[in-house]
Formats: structure tokens, sequence, C-alpha cells
């Protein structure tokens, strides 16, 4: 009998060790694992990706935010204007294929890993999909560029809408990104939309809703717009350096506002959230004055007449003016 | 008769080293200068703006007059999203004035 519990023991110790194992083989913190990507695994295709973060059913309920947020270039992020995905096919012609270590020979060597220079902000969520997403979404991208330059608009049309299926939308804000530090306030969960208060939330799909602690404070745009170089990549890339500026230039010598509060409140744009596009933002953002005047300026016997123009600019802004 | 741009932007470096201004995000990394409008302080600019003169006699001595007593002066603030006024441009202030300067005098 006596020999019996010691195997039991024994057994037991190993099936711990076992557990242990599999759990520190992904992340170090505790609860990852009732998140949105450790339930439903990682996506295989788009579409897949696009279920996991889908926020269509938000619509029910939040009408106006939809609105507003469709009217965002956040709800169309990896095709932005166009520009941004012919941006991302510059980065891996320009960038990933001419990097000789990057391992990206052509287009099919490109996996989620080297997208990431990219898609940590406009699409974050790619980190939650295999490599196979990565592969689907180069090749939308270049059948849309193809299909340009064949001048075939409803084939472009068609990849554009694929590109646009995709974005940061309701989800990626109040669930995916909605905690920065998820060792002290807990990784995201699944089922649970975080904003500014907790309770229960009627939807089927998300139960429960819980306070974000960074809901309303800059940090929570700071994920993605920008302190410089993302030093965290094997091969850095810096596009927005706003949130940079925002903390040494503006918080430190300037103001207290955050980034919502002139980004959505006052601006009354609400989840429409622009910058320079808007005329009102835009009008608030910089103060323009100039004056001129002539005269006679004399250089001995010689006689200049010039005019003089003075200009004077403000950047009421919270950062530098233009990011980049 | 004259034009002068100045631009106002952050200077990246390319790949955080030298003397190389990078373009693309997959080649940037930190910033060389910025010229950019910075948060809270005022900017200034002057330009001086010759009128255009010519020589003529006058009492048996050749002098310079002003071809022209009048300037129409233009100064535009434009955001250019992808740096050239090609693509995507936005006018976001303009001023514009007469400047004259008299005819008479000594």
């Amino acid at each position: 009998m006596k020999q019996r519990v010691s195997d039991a023991l024994a057994l037991l110790a190993a099936s711990a060790l076992l557990a242990g194992t599999a759990c520190a083989g992904d992340k170090a913190g505790v609860g990852w694992q009732e998140t949105i990507v450790a339930k439903s695994g990682k996506a295989k295709t788009l579409a897949e990706l696009a279920k996991m973060y889908d926020s269509s059913s938000c619509v029910e309920c939040h009408q106006e935010q939809h609105e507003q947020s469709r009217k965002s270039i956040h709800s169309r992020s990896i095709y932005g204007t166009g520009r941004t995905a012919m941006t991302i096919v510059s980065a891996i012609e320009n960038g990933l294929m001419e990097e000789p270590y990057s391992g990206v020979k052509s287009p099919k060597d490109v996996k989620v890993e080297h997208l990431m220079g990219c898609t940590k902000c406009h699409l974050p969520q790619l980190a939650d999909a295999e490599d196979s997403v990565a592969q689907e979404l180069v090749t939308t991208l270049y059948s849309w560029k193809d299909a340009l330059k064949r001048k075939d608009k409803a084939a472009a049309e068609k990849e554009e809408e694929k590109l646009k299926s995709i974005s940061i939308n309701c989800l990626v804000c109040h669930n995916r990104n909605a905690i920065t530090h998820k060792w002290q306030d807990g990784y995201p969960k699944a089922g649970v939309v975080y904003g500014s208060k907790d309770g229960d939330h009627p939807s089927d799909k998300f139960p429960k809703m819980a306070a974000s602690p960074i809901m309303g404070e800059s940090i929570q745009c700071g994920q993605c717009h920008g302190m410089g170089p993302n030093l965290e990549l094997d091969e850095p890339t810096q596009c927005c350096t706003s949130y940079g500026s925002y903390l040494w230039a503006y918080k430190s010598e300037i103001g207290q506002e955050r980034c919502q509060d002139c980004h959505m409140k006052k601006s009354k744009l609400g989840h429409n959230i622009q910058s320079y596009r808007d005329p009102a933002m835009a009008d608030a953002a910089v103060d323009f004055r100039a004056e001129t005047f002539g005269y006679y300026w004399r250089d001995g016997a010689d006689i200049k007449p010039k005019a003089v123009v003075k200009v004077e600019m403000l950047n009421r802004s919270g950062h530098a003016i233009p990011d980049g | 008769m004259f034009n002068q741009e100045k631009i106002y932007m952050p200077v990246p470096q390319q790949l955080g080293r030298g003397d190389r201004m990078g373009r693309g995000p997959y080649e940037k990394s930190g910033i060389i200068e910025d010229t950019g409008l910075p948060p809270g302080k005022t900017v200034h600019e002057r330009f001086d703006i010759m009128f255009p003169t010519e020589e003529v006699e006058a009492d048996g001595k050749f002098v310079n007059t002003p071809s022209t007593y009048d300037l129409n002066i233009e100064v535009k603030l434009w955001y250019l999203p992808f740096g050239t006024p090609n693509a995507d441009p936005f006018l976001w202030r303009e001023f514009s004035k007469t400047v004259s300067i008299s005819k008479g005098g000594k």
C-alpha cells in the first residue's frame, strides 16, 4: 500500500510538471488563456481572423458609435486611402525583399512576423493568425495592385473590400488592446467588452463589460501612434511618432489634455477619430497669422524697394505637426 | 517673381544610423532633425522680397526705379501627406495681400 501511494504521488508530480511546461511555452503571465485568441486558436484565413474580431453585432445597440467609427480611417486601417495598402507593398518589395537576412526573396516568403512592422498598428490582430493569413493578405494586396494596373475596376474593388474586411474595429480597442499592462491589470478576456464600467452586457457573444484602466488615457492611442522606432521587432520600423512628441514635448512642457479630449470630445466627433481631414480639427490645430508691408531700403545711394512678409504659426495640438 | 518654400517635418534617419534620411517606414528608425511645428511654441518666418527695378535716365543721371509699385503677396501653408504637392495635398491656411510702395518722395 505504501508503495502504491508513492507511485501515485510521483504520477501527480509529473502531471503538474507537464501542465506547467505547457503554460510557460506560450506566455509568462497569468490569465492569457482567457483571451479571444487563446480560446479560439489562431486564425488560418482572413475570413477567420475577421470573424475572430467580428464587431458587426455591436451595431445593434451602438448605432451612433458605429456610424462614427465607419467614417474614421481606423475602419479601413490596412487599405487606408489606398496609400496604406500601397506602402505595405513597398515595405515588402523595398524593405523585406532587399534585406539580406529577412528570409524574404519573393512575396510568397512573407510570414506574420515579417508584416508586424506594419500590422503592429495597422492590424494588430494579425499576431493572432497563422502565417497562412499573412500569405492571404499579401496575395490580396498584390491582386488589388495588379487589378489597378490592368484598370480592372471591378476586380480592384473586390480586393479592396477584402482588405477592408479587417481593420481597427470595436473589438480591437474595446477588447484586444484595451489593457496594456497585462501583468498588473490582467489579460483582456473573451466575452468581455472593455469600456468605462463593469457589469452585465446584453450580448450573447460578449455578456460582460469591464472598465478598462486605459480607455480614456492617451496610452490607449499611444499603443499605435508611436514613440519612434519599434525596437521590439527584429527589423525595427518607424511610422507615427506623435505619442512620443505628446509625452516629451507636450506633456512635459505644455499641458495635460489627453488624445481623447481633442480627437473625440472637443471635436464632438466621438468615434469618428480624425485629424487634418476634418475642417474643425484642422482649424483648431494651428493658429496662422501673416502681415506684410513695403518700404524703400537704401544701400548707400542704391535704392532697393522691398516687401517684408512676416508669418507666425502656433501649433495648438498636443504633438508636433506633421507626424511621421 | 519670387517663390520660396519652407518644409516643416520630422526628418527620419535611415536605419537609425549615419547622415541619410529614410523614407519608407521599413527604413526609418530615428530622427536626424525635426523642422516640424512643435506643440505650444510659435514659429516665426520672415521673407524679404525685393521689388523689381529698372535703370532709367532722369536729369542726366541713371537711377534705379521700381518697375512696379504693387506686389501681390500670397502665403500658403500646405499639408502634404505624401510629401509632394501632387499627392493628396491639403491647403491648411492662406494669406494674400497687395503691398504697395509710394510713387513720390525724395
